[in-house]
């Protein structure tokens, strides 16, 4: 009989593993440093700043993985930490050219820590006082982390790096918005490709069409550079933009063509595939959560439509084109204004609350959009309706469908255990803002926290107050900022990747 | 003497293997070819028939009988059984059981005889004792579960803390507990301050709920080497070895494959990680990291599944594994794949049932209440002459006031500690002494 | 041949019948109701035609009712939702007799009357009124009574007297007592265990009563006589909310508000548990329980984060920052809605808590309102159990509350309420602003979504005009409605009425 071995440190996760995948994106992140360098070298800005960043990133990449050396495979169950750590340093690694440039709104690495993680995960809240004082290359650079953060850099990376070939399946679903990852072929990398393409060439598309609408003259101020700059934080759903007045510079028609691209990106990018690019336009009628968001989206026009042109604020198409676009660019989750909406708070509270409520549906399972989601919505709807029918015949039973097809229960079941976490965290937040505002005196509205955690924590944008959409977030306390970023970094990922990291049983053996 | 054995099973088979060269067998079956195959092999007398029925009991001899043995693989045959057999003579009965509410009623002496044994406990004991923690071999509850009384083997290797080998006046005794007996070979100390507990020994304890597990740890041989524990099996088996090792504090995770029993058990089971699956899943093992439990412990219904999980969890990194088998020849087959220890729940009970029949002394300390020692649960009435005298005061005799119940609190009284009208006292006292101490109070 | 065959009638699922039957049987009693405010009235030299009035139009409809329709004796589980929602629609109309006949004009529309009726008997404890105080004295008790009434329950009432309530009224008494307790019954028929409740009720408001008078007669709180006693212990054993006196509980001595402090933490208990301990002394199976335990962990740190507030603003110092947080702690979140201060002029911080404590509400079986602490309790445990299944697939870990299982049923029937709760509050909100909007009147966002809180967890008052030395008048007729819809949904927590909008509930 043998005895019993001796005890080992019992810690259920690899995290050397973790490190080192992780090590080996911030290198290839690095590379995505070279946009705004040869932007800079053009306009002849300062290029070191830039290059500095892409060689510290590179740098701390490789010698996470030198360090970590050995331990390449990573398990499943590495997955959450991955992911969370990835978007936490790739933050860190974004905002590095803005402590570089020695520009001076962006001086305090808490500030340029918002930035950048305003930035990667696509939220659109700025710290900017005013952002016309930015070097265009740097402007660009913000602009750029949007697109990179909109898609999913692990998204990417699993479509660029080998050895993600196996594996990268979780590490996907953690990062892609929504409940369950469709795949649109057969091997996940060739999916995660497919969707960079198509996001690319939506991306191009937007490019093109805002730029002849420069050239065409319907808009002056839509230059080339404009027009790449919105196009990269349309399409992800993001909402940074190159002026302080966000988009009320830009001629209507402008704004047009860019609630008609935001409600594309808040579509399922698997479905916009299939649609567009297989041709097959009858699934998008067909899909249960494309009718809901669609039907929400209209629902909310018209209504923010009456309730501005009521109020006297807008008339005519001016009221039409103001009401949609703000709705669309809330429930997608953008984040831009085509007016300063905080101004409504006073004249109609109800515009303002609808905005808010806004914030909490999302865009499409599978988009660039965050928030809850509209198909949480759909299957939460339809599992009170079952609840209630089960009140009443205690012995019926009935699936939750979604498109006809039965979700299963534990999908159900995360699902809502996912909105009920969302909520707890938003008023959590809320709570904690107004606490370090009362600490610190500044003034800060119930509401005005609400917002502020909601548009963080969904990533939309702005909030109201002094960080409306043509305000900035710069007032709040280091505190504040800093619990902004960890609800913009846990709302980016959809809450369970970083929650379950907070409990015992993810270390555990 | 003459002995009566119900059921030719496995049980059965090596409790005669056991007896039949010191004692006159009488064996009880229904099925002639068990009967004759043991008949062939030892000197046994066979009756064929239903062991629950008077007159097999009768035929079989149990009026002349000293000692009658209920263990079919059926609860409720052993059941009736052993308490005819106890209103029909003078034999004492033991009766095999697998179910637990069946040992927890007959410690409160609701169902009446002798030994009880259960083949699930015993092998969750076996299987305890040899992950290096010594089990306590028998609990007895008092005061709605604030005092137990435990009784424990002291290993002859190494154990921790400074109790062993010390007298007991300067041992480390954990709080609230007290050294109610110690057994050494044939003798039974009545333990005083000058006494030391020595390896070999065995002992009873008095105390509290927690004390007792700091004496199960205390009992350990050298440091505790085991704290997390896999289970494959949520059989009634599976359960039993989790509850004992939950006791003492050792985590646990049981891996069930079907769903709806995993949800049962992880009712019943508050302190274990219940996985509904079936552990065999190489995808499963790495992201539970299975390899990085203490141990496992394989109590799956068939034995090749048993030796297939448990060769896998090796492959995987589990470093000692014990299997649960239930046929004779797996022991062998599984000790000699390299699996560090095989239990086999029937030898373990037949086993346990022989120490019994051949150990008078092990008979005296299972029926505590028997006939040498007594524990008595009195109210103390004002006119007693022991009210309000500190302990250290109270003349020593031969019993012990193991603990005060007062006010619905347990307490472990010290020197200084008086008793009060309308306390409970729990005492611990020679059966001869009885009289005296309820005269006393 | 061919015999015409007349289309059947759509088959109903429920006996409509029966229900209303019920229902009227439950109105005939209430008539009875009306004689205590008579009698002050008469005491007090005021008018007693109004409620001598409303108590003969209430027996007699309840007559007529009982009489029109014919019931079986027993209702089925199916139309105990029925039963439920209907009472608690016709007690409030009927309530509101009194004060239209009274001719008050605070209260002479009658969608104001109906709003102040159903506010007092799902122990809400929201006014429309302006000068309370202006009211008369017996009209003003009338008010308090709806609240005690309504608190421990109208049916659980009915079960206790009603004889044709013996069999079938278990799953009455469930849609209406808060919380999802399983009934743990106190004693082997419904009927007994609701009496016991009722009883332990009626003895702590006379204990109540007889502390508060004493007050009174020692002189240690000029403000207190057995008027004001009985209407103060009436809607504090309630949780209710209503006052006699237009600044609340602030009109009162400082003994007199740690009373109310003392008796709202008391009936924001489970009656149930809180019976064992009262009267069978199981002081060990209460002080355990884990319901209990979060119940008075939110009181504190809702008092704590309160006080840190006011010691902060040096609004109030020492013991009276002290006083007037714990008694805004427990008074909003037992879902009473007493104030000794107008909290609208503290911080943004504190309203904050304060919204948020109007989520947090009593135990289950207590006679406060909102959400309860047990959904609380489990919610979170549910979420935990999910993390854990996200990371160990296989694992299977039953939620637990006080080591006992707590079954998967049960699970959703509390993530459903949740949910639905969540859902009506932001609809509610986005209600009253809209409509305010349209009507003219100036509601800010945060205001609407307090009074949306502070009416669905039957609080009372909300923020800004309807704070709580304010009060509800100033909103238009369809938000009044709205609110009064919320009050009824939430004391009857939602699913009640929620099945009944459903098709399933009326097809067979």
């Amino acid at each position: 009989m043998r005895a019993v071995p001796h005890a080992r440190f019992a810690l259920g996760v690899d995290v050397g593993g973790a490190l080192n995948l992780v090590g080996a994106l911030l290198r290839y992140l690095s590379l995505a440093f070279l946009f705004p360098a040869v932007l800079a070298a053009g306009y002849s800005e300062p290029v070191w700043p830039f290059l500095a960043a892409g060689a510290i990133t590179a740098g701390s990449g490789f010698a996470l993985e030198w360090l970590t050396h050995g331990k390449e495979r990573v398990g499943v169950r590495e997955g959450f930490l991955v992911v969370a750590l990835t978007w936490l340093l790739a933050a860190a690694a974004v905002s590095l050219p803005y402590l570089f440039s020695g520009e001076d709104q962006l001086s305090r690495p808490v500030d340029a820590f918002f930035e950048a993680m305003s930035g990667m995960t696509t939220t659109g809240s700025s710290i900017l006082t005013d952002v016309s004082e930015l070097d265009r290359s740097l402007l660009m650079w913000r602009q750029f982390s949007q697109w990179l953060g909109g898609m999913g850099i692990i998204v990417l990376a699993l479509a660029v790096l080998p050895r993600l070939r196996v594996g990268g399946r979780q590490l996907m679903e953690s990062e892609l918005p929504g409940p369950e990852l469709e795949a649109l072929s057969a091997s996940i990398r060739d999916t995660a490709r497919r969707l960079w393409l198509l996001y690319v060439s939506l991306t191009g598309v937007l490019v093109l069409v805002l730029a002849s609408l420069g050239w065409a003259g319907v808009d002056e101020r839509m230059s080339l550079y404009e027009a790449v700059a919105h196009a990269f934080t349309t399409m992800p759903t993001g909402g940074f933009g190159t002026e302080p007045r966000s988009i009320e510079p830009f001629a209507p028609a402008t704004q047009w063509v860019i609630v008609l691209f935001m409600a594309l990106a808040g579509a399922n990018f698997a479905l916009l595939y299939r649609a567009l690019v297989r041709r097959k336009p009858a699934v998008l009628a067909r899909d249960g959560e494309l009718r809901l968001y669609a039907g929400l989206l209209a629902l909310a026009s018209v209504t923010l439509v009456a309730v501005v042109w009521d109020a006297g604020i807008r008339e005519g198409e001016a009221a039409v084109r103001d009401g949609v676009f703000q709705v669309v660019s809330i429930m997608t989750t953008t984040g831009y204004a085509s007016t300063d909406f905080n101004e409504w708070l006073l004249v109609t509270p109800a515009a303002a609350l609808l905005l808010v409520a806004l914030m909490f549906p999302g865009g499409s399972a599978g988009s660039t959009a965050g928030s809850i989601k509209v198909v949480r919505h759909l299957v939460i709807g339809r599992v009170l309706r079952r609840e209630l029918d089960q009140t009443i015949h205690p012995e019926y039973v009935t699936p939750v469908r979604v498109n006809r097809v039965p979700v299963d229960e534990r999908t159900v079941r995360a699902v809502i255990a996912f909105v009920l976490l969302y909520v707890g965290i938003f008023v959590t937040g809320a709570l904690l803002l107004l606490l370090d505002a009362h600490r610190v005196e500044l003034e800060l509205t119930p509401f005005g926290a609400l917002a502020a955690s909601a548009t963080t924590l969904g990533n939309v944008g702005p909030a109201f107050g002094f960080a409306g959409p043509m305000g900035s977030f710069e007032p709040f306390s280091d505190v504040s900022k800093g619990i902004m970023i960890g609800l913009m970094w846990i709302g980016r990922l959809e809450l369970v990747p970083v929650v379950a990291l907070l409990t015992r049983a993810y270390w555990r053996a | 003497m003459e002995i009566v054995v119900l059921g030719a099973g496995q049980v059965g088979a090596t409790i005669v293997e056991a007896l039949h060269d010191d004692h006159d067998v009488t064996v009880v079956d229904l099925d002639a070819t068990r009967l004759q195959a043991l008949s062939y092999r030892y000197d046994v007398r066979t009756v064929r028939g239903n062991g629950a029925t008077r007159r097999i009991l009768q035929d079989a001899g149990v009026d002349r009988a000293a000692l009658v043995i209920a263990c079919t693989s059926r609860d409720e045959i052993n059941l009736v059984a052993g308490t005819l057999a106890k209103k029909l003579s003078e034999a004492q009965t033991i009766v095999r059981t697998s179910n637990p509410e069946y040992i927890e009623a007959w410690q409160e002496r609701q169902i009446d005889v002798d030994f009880m044994v259960s083949s699930e406990l015993e092998t969750a004991h076996a299987v305890s004792r040899t992950i290096g923690v010594p089990a306590a071999k028998q609990t007895d509850v008092f005061a709605e579960g604030q005092v137990q009384i435990v009784e424990f083997d002291v290993p002859a290797g190494e154990t921790a803390g400074d109790v062993v080998g010390l007298p007991l006046k300067e041992a480390s005794i954990p709080a609230d507990s007290k050294v109610a007996s110690i057994i050494r070979g044939e003798r039974m100390l009545v333990p005083r301050g000058d006494e030391s507990i020595l390896p070999g020994d065995r002992i009873i304890v008095i105390g509290s709920p927690d004390a007792a597990r700091a004496w199960s740890r205390l009992m350990a041989a050298g440091e505790q080497a085991v704290d997390d524990v896999v289970i494959y099996g949520a059989g009634a088996t599976g359960v039993a070895i989790a509850h004992v090792l939950l006791d003492q504090r050792i985590r646990v995770r049981l891996i069930e494959p079907m769903e709806e029993r995993a949800r049962e058990v992880a009712e019943e089971l508050p302190g274990a990680r219940v996985y509904a699956a079936t552990g065999l899943d190489p995808d499963f093992i790495e992201r539970e990291r299975i390899g990085q439990a203490r141990a496992a412990v394989f109590a799956m219904r068939e034995d090749p599944k048993n030796l297939y999980a448990a060769m896998l969890a090796r492959v995987h990194g589990i470093g000692f594994t014990i299997g649960i088998v239930h046929e004779p020849i797996s022991a062998e087959v599984f000790e000699s794949a390299g699996i560090d220890v095989a239990v086999n729940p029937r030898s373990v009970t037949a086993e346990e049932i022989v120490r019994f029949a051949h150990d008078p002394r092990i008979r005296q300390l299972a029926m505590l209440e028997g006939d040498r020692f007594e524990i008595l649960d009195i109210t103390v009435r004002e006119a007693s002459k022991l009210v309000h005298i500190p302990f250290k005061e109270l003349p020593m005799t031969g019993s012990l006031i193991g603990a005060i119940v007062r006010d619905g609190t347990a307490i472990f009284p010290h020197g200084d500690d008086r008793l009060e009208p309308d306390d409970r006292a729990i005492i611990f006292t020679e059966s001869s002494r009885v009289a005296e101490v309820e005269k006393a109070l | 041949m061919g015999a015409l065959r007349f289309p059947r009638p759509r088959a109903l699922g429920v006996d409509v019948g029966s229900a209303v039957n019920l229902v009227g049987a439950v109105l005939k009693y209430l008539g009875a109701a009306f004689l205590f405010p008579a009698a002050i009235a008469l005491g007090s030299d005021e008018p007693v035609l109004p409620f001598l009035a409303a108590a003969a139009i209430t027996g007699g409809v309840g007559f007529a009712v009982e009489r029109v329709t014919r019931g079986k004796e027993l209702v089925g589980p199916r139309e105990g939702f029925l039963v439920v929602a209907l009472t608690w629609l016709a007690l409030p109309a009927f309530g509101a007799l009194p004060y239209l006949l009274a001719d008050e004009p605070q209260l002479s529309n009658p969608v104001d009357a109906w709003f102040e009726a159903m506010s007092g008997f799902t122990a809400t404890g929201a006014t429309v009124l302006t000068d309370i105080e202006a009211v008369d004295s017996s009209l003003l008790m009338w008010r308090q009574l709806t609240q005690w009434l309504g608190g421990m329950g109208i049916i659980v009432l009915a079960v206790a007297i009603l004889p044709r309530l013996r069999i079938g009224g278990r799953q009455l008494l469930q849609s209406e007592l808060a919380g999802p307790t399983e009934l743990e019954r106190l004693s082997a028929t419904i009927r007994e265990t609701a009496r016991r409740l009722w009883v332990l009720y009626l003895a702590l408001t006379l204990a109540a009563i007889v502390i508060f008078t004493l007050y009174g007669w020692t002189g240690a709180d000029p403000a207190m006589n057995l008027y004001q006693a009985t209407a103060h212990a009436f809607s504090t054993l309630a949780i209710g909310g209503f006052s006699t006196q237009n600044e609340s509980a602030a009109a009162f001595a400082a003994v007199t508000q740690w009373t109310i402090i003392v008796f709202l933490v008391l009936a924001g208990v489970n009656f149930l548990r809180l019976y064992l301990v009262l009267v069978r002394g199981r002081v060990r199976a209460v002080a355990r329980d884990d319901e209990f335990r979060l119940y008075l962990g939110f009181l504190v740190g809702g008092s704590v984060l309160l006080l840190l507030e006011l010691l902060g603003g040096d609004v109030f110092g020492g013991a009276d920052a002290l006083r007037n947080a714990v008694f805004q702690a427990v008074s909003i979140m037992t879902t009473a809605g007493f104030a000794t201060s107008d909290y609208t002029e503290w911080s943004a911080l504190a309203e904050l808590t304060l919204l948020l404590l109007m989520f947090i509400g009593a135990s289950a079986g207590s006679t406060g309102g909102s959400i309860k602490v047990i959904r609380h309790l489990l919610m979170f445990r549910i979420i935990r159990r999910e993390l854990e299944q996200t990371v160990h697939r296989e694992i299977v870990v039953p939620v637990r509350l006080n080591q006992s299982v707590v079954d998967d049923r049960a699970i959703r029937g509390i993530v459903a309420f949740i949910v639905l709760y969540i859902g009506l509050f932001a609809l509610g909100a986005l209600g009253l602003v809209i409509d305010a909007r349209r009507a003219d009147v100036e509601v800010l966002s945060f205001e609407a979504l307090g009074a949306a809180a502070a009416c669905l967890g039957n609080v009372g008052p909300a923020f800004g005009f309807a704070g709580p030395f304010g009060s509800y008048a100033p909103f238009s007729d369809l938000s009044t409605i709205i609110l009064s819809a919320l009050m009824w949904l939430g004391r009857l927590e939602i699913i009640p009425v929620a099945v009944l909008l459903t098709r399933g509930y009326w097809r067979a």
